[in-house]
């Protein structure tokens, strides 16, 4: 295992990426390489097929044609609870939580298999140190301690998002996938946010899907934009800022409407 | 099995609340425990007997069930036969006189759970794919095509006639035969206290937190390492391992096992017991197969339509009391806690003495419509709430009418009384007092 995370494999590389629903073709030709402990953030227009890209890198949808690899390793075929347990991790970009169970619970959960627990039914939850340990570090992380025995469905909306990046981390993934881990969020909600990320996620691998301009220039070290399925630019937050085809295609309109 | 970190000191509100949630507490174990020991002291007659053996096999087919239900969100509708076939093949096994001679009787239970879940593993390997509509239907069809089976694989299931075997054959334990009742009874006691144990501990196994979790959103669960398919097929192994169990003691308690112990009747009864209890508690079945089986057994004494009654008990549950009786009581946690409940003793004894006057008027026009058309021509008479009177007549069917009419009138009247004092005790509205 530690071989293949050598520093020269990236963490997920995509090679010719394809994915046609029906005859809508949503993601046309993907390449991204995406390097170990690296923060990527991925911006672009509505329906340029973002989250479709999530779907298919965590397993949600199978490829139409192209490579997926996540630390050198194939992932073809494989079903998202294999992903996962290869160490890669997803949010959700409509907030998808246990609601009725409490939020302790919830992160509970998302500890259960990367701890060894798999499919035990000779350990008692409740007498598991490590998993309860393991849960109130991570509800610490995320200031929900206060609200650790409440129903995960009362939360506030924020709280909730919060909760989600919680159980996302949870699993102890080095790839985390974010999907627009801000929208619908105040200002100030959104700034708590994104430092509770740049936080949690120290060390990892981040892959973030944005709309807010501000969290992807101030959170990612790399940025690519995706539009009509297709990757027109990727490089350093400056370099994208600075690209006369993603100005015309996208970041024009807002910057525009910025001033 | 107490947690030692639970406090009660206000400071430290995250160990405080950890009373609560996951944690298991021995007490209501013990009082279970302590209660099953006593009952055959309190109700000695052979009679009652019978029916508390009826009730704990339910209970455990109950709780089994719940496992599925409650705990996966998965709804069988053809659960009968996990428990009937792990019932026939311990009724085969009596019946291999060398094995069973060898093989103490308290034992055979395991063998019965063995059966149950091999049937489940082997059906639940295509019908855990999904959960909804489609597990319901495999389920049902399932079940339907096992029930129709017992006609024509006689040799397992013995057709019309059923198979039956002989308990008392097996080696005995300590001098003891089960010739007797009792000591039958305290056979089903135990392995009702040992199975409930062991499916309470299941739910506190990383497996039973995740079915919670696979039925709350699969999807979730699926990006947090877990198939949602094999954790639907866990459970429902296990819960077909219980099934069986509880099929073993009826094969044991009654010696006979028919098609009736495998059809969509049996399915369908148990679906409601464990929906009348509650099956967001786990304490849910164990309350519905109670009441279940008095209404069956004692009320089926008095009258011959135990069934409406009982139908109209589970439509009003479904209707106005979704988490079923077990939701009701726990309804008054709040209020209990905060020390108010006494505030609505008074308005529940001014709505539901009314409401219950109402409910049994009704029942009694109900009974003597029933009498009018099916007594035998010529007996008008009929005798109900120790009064004798002649059902054509008029008087009888006024008063009823009356009676129910004034009855429901005044629980109406109260309701809002009643209303009040609940948001009172839950410290809703303002305190005044």
């Amino acid at each position: 295992m530690n071989a293949m995370r050598d520093m020269h494999i990236p963490a997920l590389q995509i090679e010719g990426l394809k994915k046609s629903f029906g005859k809508a073709e949503i993601i046309n030709g993907i390449d991204l390489s995406i390097g170990k402990s690296e923060r990527h953030a991925i911006i672009g227009p509505n329906g340029a097929g973002k989250s479709t890209l999530f779907n298919l890198i965590t397993g949600r949808f199978p490829a139409t044609s192209g490579k997926i690899s996540l630390h050198g390793r194939d992932l073809a075929g494989m079903a998202p609870y294999q992903i996962n347990r290869l160490g890669l991790s997803r949010s959700f970009q409509i907030t998808n939580i246990f609601p009725k169970m409490t939020v302790f619970e919830n992160l509970r959960c998302a500890l259960l298999w990367s701890k060894g627990y798999r499919y035990s039914f000779w350990h008692l939850v409740s007498k598991a140190s490590d998993l309860t340990e393991g849960a109130e570090a991570i509800l610490e992380q995320i200031n929900l301690t206060s609200r650790r025995d409440l129903p995960a469905g009362v939360l506030s909306y924020a709280e909730q998002r919060a909760l989600e990046i919680g159980i996302t981390i949870g699993g102890g993934a080095d790839v985390i996938m974010l999907d627009e881990p801000t929208a619908g969020m105040s200002n100030t909600e959104t700034d708590y946010i994104v430092e509770l990320i740049r936080k949690v996620t120290e060390g990892k691998t981040l892959i973030v899907v944005e709309h807010d301009m501000g969290v992807v220039f101030g959170l990612a070290d790399r940025i690519s934009v995706l539009v009509y399925g297709t990757i027109i630019a990727t490089g350093r937050p400056e370099e994208v800022r600075g690209n006369p085809k993603v100005q015309e295609a996208y970041l024009g309109a807002a910057l525009e409407a910025e001033h | 099995m107490t947690d030692q970190q639970i406090t009660t000191d206000p400071a430290k509100p995250a160990q405080r609340m950890r009373a609560g949630g996951t944690t298991v507490t021995l007490m209501p174990w013990i009082l279970a425990g302590l209660v099953l020991l006593v009952l055959p002291f309190i109700f000695q007659s052979n009679s009652a007997l019978t029916i508390m053996n009826k009730m704990s096999i339910t209970i455990i087919f109950a709780l089994a069930y719940n496992m599925l239900l409650g705990q996966g969100g998965m709804l069988s509708f053809g659960h009968a036969v996990y428990m009937g076939v792990g019932g026939f093949a311990c009724v085969h096994i009596m019946n291999a006189s060398e094995f069973f001679s060898m093989l103490p009787l308290p034992l055979l239970p395991i063998f019965g759970g063995l059966f149950g879940m091999g049937l489940a593993m082997i059906v639940g390997s295509f019908s855990t794919r999904k959960a909804g509509t489609v597990f319901a239907m495999i389920s049902l069809g399932v079940g339907e095509l096992i029930a129709a089976c017992s006609l024509i694989f006689v040799a397992f299931f013995g057709g019309e006639e059923g198979v039956s075997g002989d308990r008392t054959y097996a080696l005995p334990l300590f001098g003891i035969e089960f010739l007797r009742q009792i000591e039958v009874y305290y056979l089903v006691a135990f392995w009702l206290m040992l199975s409930a144990i062991l499916m309470f501990l299941f739910s506190r196994t990383p497996i039973g937190r995740m079915a919670n979790a696979v039925r709350d959103n699969p999807e979730r669960a699926e990006f947090l390492g877990y198939s949602a398919r094999w954790v639907r097929f866990y459970s429902f192994t296990a819960s077909g391992f219980f099934a069986g169990i509880a099929g073993a003691m009826f094969a044991i308690n009654y010696e006979i096992l028919t098609e009736e112990n495998l059809n969509l009747v049996t399915s369908g009864t148990i679906l409601l017991v464990t929906f009348l209890g509650g099956v967001g508690f786990f304490f849910g079945p164990i309350i519905g197969a109670v009441v279940f089986t008095l209404v069956q057994t004692v009320l089926s004494l008095q009258t011959d339509l135990w069934a409406i009654y009982a139908g109209a008990l589970f439509v009003a549950t479904v209707m106005f009391f979704p988490g079923g009786l077990a939701g009701l009581i726990m309804m008054h946690g709040p209020a209990a806690k905060l020390g108010k409940l006494h505030y609505l003793v008074l308005p529940y004894l001014k709505t539901l003495i009314p409401a219950g006057i109402g409910i049994l008027g009704v029942c009694a026009l109900v009974e003597m419509t029933f009498h009018v058309r099916h007594a035998s021509i010529g007996s008008n008479e009929m005798t109900l709430f120790w009064t004798t009177f002649d059902s054509h007549s008029l008087m009888p069917w006024a008063v009823a009418v009356a009676v129910s009419v004034v009855a429901f009138w005044i629980m109406r009247r109260n309701l809002p009384e009643l209303v009040a004092a609940w948001h009172q005790a839950n410290g809703v509205a303002k305190d005044k007092l």
